[in-house]
């Protein structure tokens, strides 16, 4: 199961951020009505409210560097607890911007996840 | 009380207890909780608690900057997100980091730690 955790840990982070920098308004796939998103403090819920939030962030371009993936199961059957650290750049800025993010995906009945707790937080220096 | 009230509650109770008496955060964690410390991964109570202790510094202070809460599901969990700084002693600047906690309620009405992540935010 620890195993498990990390596998669906690493490949769910690959495919968020590579949605996120490259087709950011399919980002709302990945939420559900339930799902709650605290960023730098503010609180939306669900995926609609979510995916505008993010696609309204006042920048078009970025591209994010993950630096540390940790997970660990959760107590849901078959959640898991993803956290990362990373970077992010801009178009047009001269450095990244460091983040720190966790996430807490449930499995879905198709055998796939979704994220029902996104909280992301940029960590200033 | 209001799950963000809780949450303040419970960070405030586990650094004061870190910075003064960190042999007592066992009571924090039962058998089946999980700590990922820099990476490293350590399971229950005791091997956690061993982990912190070992640690090589003995007084430290945490100043906390952020602290971000989320209900985790019908059962009154509870996700709790914290950035912040550690002062080490003889050290000129405090190190950055984010931690996570996954709390759930105990039938006592209190809560313990099943999921904890640690990480020092470097440059």
């Amino acid at each position: 199961m620890e195993e498990q955790s990390e596998m669906v840990g690493r490949a769910f982070v690959d495919h968020y951020y590579n949605l996120f920098d490259n087709d950011r308004s399919s980002i709302g796939t990945l939420y559900q009505p339930s799902s709650m998103l605290s960023f730098e403090g503010q609180k939306l819920q669900g995926s609609e409210d979510i995916s505008a939030k993010l696609n309204a962030l006042p920048f078009g371009q970025c591209r994010h560097a993950i630096s540390t993936i940790d997970s660990q199961p959760s107590s849901f059957s078959g959640g898991v607890i993803v956290f990362v650290s990373g970077s992010i750049q801009l178009l047009g800025e001269d450095y990244p911007l460091r983040f720190s993010q966790m996430f807490h995906l449930i499995p879905t009945m198709e055998g796939s996840f979704f994220v029902q707790n996104d909280i992301f937080r940029l960590n200033y220096g | 009380m209001d799950p963000d009230d809780v949450a303040t509650a419970f960070v405030k109770h586990y650094y004061s207890t870190f910075d003064s008496n960190r042999v007592g955060l066992s009571n924090l964690y039962q058998e089946g909780s999980m700590l990922t410390f820099e990476g490293e991964k350590h399971q229950g109570s005791q091997n956690i608690v061993n982990k912190l202790t070992g640690l090589p510094f003995q007084q430290c202070k945490h100043n906390i900057s952020t602290v971000d809460s989320q209900p985790s599901g019908p059962g009154g969990a509870m996700l709790v997100f914290v950035s912040g700084n550690l002062q080490l002693p003889g050290e000129q600047h405090p190190l950055k980091f984010s931690q996570m906690f996954h709390l759930m309620p105990t039938p006592q009405g209190s809560y313990y730690v099943l999921n904890d992540i640690f990480r020092l935010n470097y440059a």
